[in-house]
């Protein structure tokens, strides 16, 4: 493993155990603003959240000193082709995140059909597939027959959206 | 005996309505279909399913969940033989020898002895579930709060702790699904916590979400970032599905070894499938009378992983029926969508609703023989379906996902959340921090405070009825045992090779 691998390895390692134990202080801070009163039981509703707190707190440090003693013990390789992968590829990650913001975007105004052929082909597109209009395309298909099986079958509404005309005109409704 | 005969056959008049029947047919369908497909695995599927549960009857719904439950593990084999990458972790063992066969041109008989191993395993296995359940009824009905608190941390333990490659790792996964639990209204005094106003949160987070999060959309991220470019290879079913003489000689004793390995690790709560799969392949690798052929294509090493994984599947709805302990991601759903029928899973079932809780068991019966034909003779199709390009999966997988989530309340924040638990997904899985203990953490969770403060609240405060009670006193030795034995076995062993 190269130097540069192995200190993007610990900085990583490092910065979730202090995630971790961030959430635990957090999880404390909110515990002590709980009522502790339990009536017949002397534990109130705070207990759990005390020990939930507690926990990840002990977690956070245990995760920081394996850190801090060689590294997260008995890791997959940090090395991508070791672990029978490729390097890290950006476009992927945001075409599928590009993907699922565009839907949350669209389902309330455009529709859930639109919402899902735009994630649909927007994923593809992430996950290496050239042909972003057939993609649109196959999603819209798909989507129309779930909405269509949604909305005669279970008799549960999607949001038509802008195509609401369309779907009065086929009897979808 | 005579009235679980009886109770079962009246189960069967249940599982075998018209309704019920085409609803399990749906349920295994639908798993092969998920255990084939990479990417997609049973939690997922009843995780985006769960919200039509109130559309459906309670029985239908529950048969076509448990079938989607099992019916994974059929299906899950054939993408692990023919492609070698295993649809579910459960899969794992039975690559070792499984794609191997394929590559020698016996991926037939890698297919069939999967497939009759499977039913072979789950038929033993649901036979145990309907002698074993109603006996550990008659044990958990005198079980007291103390001792189902006793239970959950023993499960907690095994499923975060125990299994899996790191202690501490697992453990976080656990508290992360304990804190997401406690979110919302306190269920015994009305009190909001961790809800910050927000009303979306009052109701908690919904297993739904955090399910379909980690699992699909977590699942799309890290595939696409770091699996999308690789080449395919999918090996071809060259000559006869049949199995030979010999095949048939070699399967059965690795078949009946399995399930005798499988079945009381599902049925105690200690969770996974993994552990048996691979415990089912050493020792079929111990005894074989060929070893020469192991790490080349034994079929004795694809018979027993396959048989282990079914029976250990089918035992844990042991724990999860009679007590109400989820040992695993998938049953910790299931749990939930019990729950969403206002239905909690015990010993009380059998009491109260035994025409659901028998017409599933019966379903099971019914599963299995479905399942055999949908693996063995119409595998062509499943075949088929491993066809599908990876754009064009992910893209599907993602437009169930969101649905699941938004048709929850029609709400963009379901939406919101389920990005950003895609996103812890990610991270747990290139930083391998498990998912599991988290889903069985936060539906777990939540039940087994109630019981801690019920406990306490019988004895007015008095933590001694933990350790006063044999049952709970026991349970909590054994989960002792479990994190301290593990921990010394390590030590002498690093002091020995020192």
């Amino acid at each position: 493993m190269s130097t540069d691998a192995a200190l993007r390895r610990s900085l990583a390692e490092t910065a979730l155990s202090i995630g971790v134990l961030a959430l635990g202080v957090a999880t404390a801070v909110g515990t002590s603003m709980l009522p502790a009163e339990g009536g017949y039981a002397r534990i109130g509703p705070n207990f759990m959240p005390g020990v939930t707190g507690a926990g990840l707190i002990l977690l956070g440090i245990w995760l920081l000193y394996e850190v801090l003693s060689g590294g997260w013990r008995n890791m997959p390789p940090q090395d991508a082709e070791a672990r029978g992968e490729h390097a890290f590829h950006p476009g992927a990650f945001a075409w599928v995140s590009i993907g699922l913001f565009a839907h949350m975007a669209l389902i309330q105004t455009g529709g859930f059909v639109l919402a899902g052929s735009a994630l649909f082909a927007c994923v593809a597109r992430g996950f290496g597939s050239p042909r972003f209009a057939r993609d649109f395309a196959i999603g819209f298909a798909i989507t129309v027959a779930v909405f269509a099986f949604f909305v005669l079958v279970l008799t549960v509404n999607l949001p038509a959206g802008w195509l609401a005309p369309l779907f009065r005109l086929i009897g979808i409704e | 005996m005579g009235d679980t005969l009886q109770a079962l056959l009246h189960g069967f008049e249940v599982a075998l309505l018209p309704m019920n029947l085409m609803w399990g047919a749906i349920g295994v369908t639908l798993g092969t279909a998920v255990g084939v497909l990479p990417g997609v695995g049973p939690a997922l599927t009843v995780a985006m399913l769960l919200p039509l549960t109130v559309k459906l009857s309670p029985v239908g719904a529950l048969i076509m969940f448990a079938g989607i439950y099992y019916g994974a593990m059929f299906g899950g084999s054939t993408t692990t033989i023919l492609l070698n990458t295993p649809g579910e972790s459960a899969s794992i063992a039975t690559a070792l020898e499984g794609n191997k066969m394929a590559k020698r041109g016996r991926a037939g008989p890698a297919l069939a002895t999967s497939a009759i191993g499977s039913f072979v395993a789950g038929t033993i296995a649901t036979l145990l579930v309907t002698l074993l359940a109603p006996m550990v009824v008659e044990i958990a009905l005198k079980f007291g709060p103390a001792e189902y608190f006793a239970l959950m941390v023993f499960a907690f333990t095994t499923v975060s702790a125990v299994l899996g490659a790191s202690t501490v790792r697992g453990l976080t996964s656990l508290f992360l699904g304990l804190l997401l639990g406690l979110v919302g209204i306190d269920g015994q005094t009305g009190q909001p916590r961790f809800a910050f106003g927000v009303p979306e949160l009052l109701d908690g987070v919904d297993v739904v979400v955090l399910a379909v999060g980690l699992f699909a959309v977590g699942e799309a991220l890290y595939v696409g970032a770091y699996a999308s470019r690789l080449p395919e290879v999918m090996e071809k079913i060259t000559g006869s599905l049949w199995m030979s003489k010999s095949d048939w000689k070699r399967s059965w004793p690795a078949w009946l070894r399995a399930t005798a390995i499988g079945f009381p690790f599902g049925s105690i709560p200690a969770g996974g499938a993994e552990i048996p799969t691979f415990l089912s392949y050493a020792v079929e690798k111990k005894l074989t009378k060929f070893p020469e052929e192991f790490g080349h294509g034994a079929i004795e090493g694809v018979a027993g992983p396959e048989a282990a994984n079914n029976a250990s599947v089918t035992g844990a709805l042991v724990p999860l029926l009679t007590l109400g302990i989820p040992t695993s991601a998938t049953a910790a759903i299931l749990l939930a969508a019990f729950q969403n029928y206002g239905i909690q899973p015990g010993p009380m079932l059998f009491q109260m609703q035994g025409d659901l809780v028998w017409g599933l068991i019966a379903s099971l019966y019914v599963g299995n023989v479905m399942l055999l034909i949908l693996n063995l003779p119409m595998i062509g199709i499943w075949v088929k379906v491993l066809t599908i390009p990876q754009p064009l999966l992910y893209g599907g997988i993602l437009v169930f996902a969101t649905l699941g989530a938004y048709s929850l309340h029609e709400s963009v924040v379901d939406l919101a959340t389920l990005y950003v638990f895609g996103l812890l997904g990610f991270a747990m899985r290139r930083w391998d921090i498990p998912v599991a203990p988290a889903v069985i953490g936060l539906i777990l969770g939540p039940l087994a405070e109630t019981q801690f403060r019920r406990a306490l609240a019988i004895s007015q405060g008095d933590p001694s009825v933990f350790y006063q009670h044999p049952i709970s006193a026991t349970l909590f030795a054994f989960t002792a045992l479990l994190i301290v034995v593990p921990w010394v076995v390590r030590r002498v062993q690093r002091a020995r090779a020192a």
